[in-house]
């Protein structure tokens, strides 16, 4: 067992395993990492489910291949085990489809202090979003 | 005006808003680049009441502070703007604005990824581990700011040093891509 870091909506830190290359994650440490569980019907969030056509790939024994379960998600992956660093795109289709139809995807950031925003607190007001950088 | 500062840590950031009075948020993690396919800095994107894109990313500046190396003027975008809020013109068609942007290609995204573990390596003190992703990303997408750029000063390279220059002009070469549309010329 080792401590394994995903990046994805968040960073969160995991007990996982490495076998054959694959990192393996609690079955119960899903939707705290992706966001999604694994359920009978398939991948599930909330009421959504998408179905996954050959479970037992996703699946070492109690364990799940994170790489795997986000291929199903179709959400790009780059695994690391010798770092013990994972890090997982979104789900690439909705992404580039929100981006096709000018919908402002949304997302949580914290400001200079810590304190957590939504680009949701903005609606109902014109907005500008200034990418910038100091480098 | 909500700020997206593409730095590592707050304290990169601090320094230099001392006098901004709009919410600045970090993207350490350059979520936003992914999700905007944002490329280079400074990008503006214009979203309107109902949180769609009125102005896809557009390179556009405050003053005209880098006029000379951009070749950039600030005031004609900022007629733009000024005419949106005021009588909510869009300078760009809605058929004109999709598509300006460009979707990341599967290499960007992926370089997105590389600069994730990088900078988290970083953070647990693994350079090994993070040169080499740094290096992943830079070969992904040579052409993206958000990553080459962004990258050197955590790699310890000078940001106006030898592989600055060296970046600068290759970008140059390919000739200066940018996921979005290009600066507001003064007209007539």
């Amino acid at each position: 067992m080792t401590q394994f870091t995903v990046i994805a909506e968040d960073v969160r830190v995991f007990d996982a395993t490495v076998r054959d290359g694959r990192m393996l994650l609690r079955s119960g440490d899903l939707p705290s990492a992706l966001g999604w569980e694994l359920k009978p019907e398939g991948l599930c969030r909330g009421d959504v489910c998408v179905p996954v056509r050959d479970v037992e790939s996703l699946r070492v024994e109690d364990r799940l291949d994170l790489a795997a379960v986000a291929g199903a998600l179709r959400r790009p992956v780059v695994v690391d085990n010798d770092a013990g660093i994972a890090a997982v795109a979104l789900p690439a289709e909705e992404r580039a489809r929100a981006l096709d139809a000018l919908e402002a995807p949304q997302f949580t950031l914290p400001d200079l202090d810590g304190r957590v925003h939504d680009l949701a607190e903005w609606h109902g007001r014109k907005k500008l979003l200034l990418a910038f950088a100091t480098w | 005006m909500i700020g997206v500062a593409l730095d590592d840590s707050p304290d990169d950031v601090k320094p230099f808003t001392d006098e901004i009075t709009f919410p600045v948020l970090l993207d350490a993690q350059h979520l936003t680049t992914e999700l905007y396919a944002i490329s280079n800095v400074p990008t503006v994107i214009w979203i309107d009441e109902e949180d769609r894109i009125a102005r896809p990313n557009g390179v556009a500046y405050g003053t005209d502070t880098f006029k000379d190396f951009t070749g950039v003027e600030a005031e004609p975008h900022l007629d733009e703007i000024r005419r949106w809020v005021r009588e909510g013109v869009v300078p760009i068609a809605r058929e004109d604005a999709r598509g300006a942007v460009g979707q990341l290609s599967d290499d960007e995204v992926r370089a997105r990824l590389h600069f994730r573990i990088a900078t988290e390596a970083r953070r647990h003190g693994d350079e090994e581990a993070a040169r080499r992703h740094f290096v992943q990303a830079a070969q992904l997408a040579p052409n993206d700011w958000t990553i080459r750029r962004a990258s050197m000063p955590l790699v310890g390279d000078d940001p106006f040093g030898p592989a600055f220059f060296e970046f600068y002009e290759e970008w140059q070469r390919n000739g200066r891509p940018y996921h979005g549309l290009g600066p507001t010329l003064a007209s007539g």
